[in-house]
């Protein structure tokens, strides 16, 4: 694959040639933010063909709307706004996510299989894929904007502000959001052994 | 061995959301000294605290895919992108505020033509000099009278051969009574 031939090139300027008509601008873009984009797209599916699917068609729609970003915020939270909408609008026509598929009982080829590591016992593997079913289904039961603001900043590392971008709301408001998340999480977890 | 349930200790009610941007690095200033100060002394806090570090991470194991895959997609990607092509023209950018405003004004426009248009277009199409009634039976009149004609021509037709029946009749009860 390609690498980044502009790299002294910041997102604002390669969103600004795209608006001039210079496609290949785009092409860039895409090389930079396709792994974060795709990853997000998994973290709400669960589904590797379904966040390839959903991936791509943000690309889609941002180059098909560059000409309408006024790069009042970062290039990558329009994109990842794009993402999250497209995801839980895919949530909501589909209805479940598979989130069960989290302590891999969804089939893996090798490459995704994880390797067991010498130190973990059958008990403590039943333990960790009883938490991480556990979480999984509390994680699927939280709402939108909990599960949104959860997603972003546990598996995305995005920042509150760059939350507060994305989800169009304020910072207090995903603090909020966020320590729901983690307080209804915790609580899924009561009364394991 | 015995097992220990697990029950999830409650933090102290005024620290648990800044713990929670604690532990994800949200938490700077003297928000940050005050929650650090309060650790030291809280063992619940503590214990609040390193629970979050052990389950979170569980949930948030990014996936590793070879280049392969990423060929595939950029790959696949472009051609979408080549394929469709959907970005707007050069000018749409331009005159993408009056977007919102085109669906009405383009309504009331239309209203507005055919408001004038229709009192133009029934005076030009109109025939002249007939009564409007009577110009669209005229070709039905024509064929009507046509078959009225073709009517009367089979019945004189069968006149004609009634008479032409009579008359070989008369003539063969003529030659019968010689």
């Amino acid at each position: 694959m390609e690498k980044d031939p502009l790299p002294d090139l910041r997102d604002e300027d390669l969103v600004a040639m795209c608006q001039r008509g210079e496609r290949r601008a785009f092409d860039i873009l895409v090389l930079r933010h396709m792994r974060r984009a795709y990853q997000i797209a998994f973290d709400f599916t669960h589904d590797y063909e379904e966040a390839k699917d959903l991936s791509q068609e943000a690309f889609l729609r941002a180059f098909s709307q560059i000409n309408r970003f006024d790069g009042r915020s970062a290039f990558y939270t329009w994109l990842y706004r794009i993402i999250v909408n497209l995801c839980l609008d895919h949530h909501r026509r589909r209805g479940r996510f598979p989130w069960q598929r989290l302590n891999g009982e969804a089939p893996q080829t090798g490459e995704e299989r994880e390797p067991a590591t010498a130190a973990s016992t059958p008990d403590q593997e039943a333990m960790a894929g009883e938490v991480k079913q556990r979480l999984g289904t509390a994680l699927e039961g939280l709402p939108k904007s909990q599960r949104t603001a959860f997603l972003l900043r546990n598996h995305e590392g995005l920042s509150i502000p760059e939350i507060a971008n994305v989800m169009q709301t304020t910072e207090g408001t995903v603090r909020v959001h966020l320590h729901r998340a983690v307080a209804a999480l915790r609580q899924s977890l009561t009364g394991l052994a | 061995m015995a097992q220990q349930k697990h029950s999830p200790q409650p933090a102290c009610r005024d620290f648990e959301e800044t713990l929670v941007l604690y532990y994800y690095g949200d938490c700077e200033g003297p928000e940050r000294d005050r929650a650090e100060e309060h650790l030291k002394a809280c063992s619940s806090c503590s214990h609040f605290l390193a629970e979050l570090g052990t389950f979170l991470p569980l949930m948030a194991k990014p996936k590793e895919f070879p280049q392969s895959f990423w060929d595939n997609y950029y790959g696949e990607l472009r051609r979408k992108l080549a394929a469709g092509d959907p970005r707007e023209s050069w000018w749409g950018g331009r005159f993408s505020w009056l977007r919102p405003l085109a669906v009405p004004a383009l309504g009331a426009a239309m209203i507005v033509i055919l408001a004038l248009a229709l009192p133009f277009t029934a005076t030009i199409w109109r025939p002249q000099g007939q009564p409007g009634e009577e110009a669209a039976p005229q070709e039905i009149r024509t064929v009507a009278k046509n078959l009225d004609f073709f009517e009367s021509m089979d019945l004189l037709e069968s006149l004609d051969l009634l008479e032409a029946l009579e008359e070989a009749k008369a003539r063969n009860g003529h030659g019968q009574k010689l």
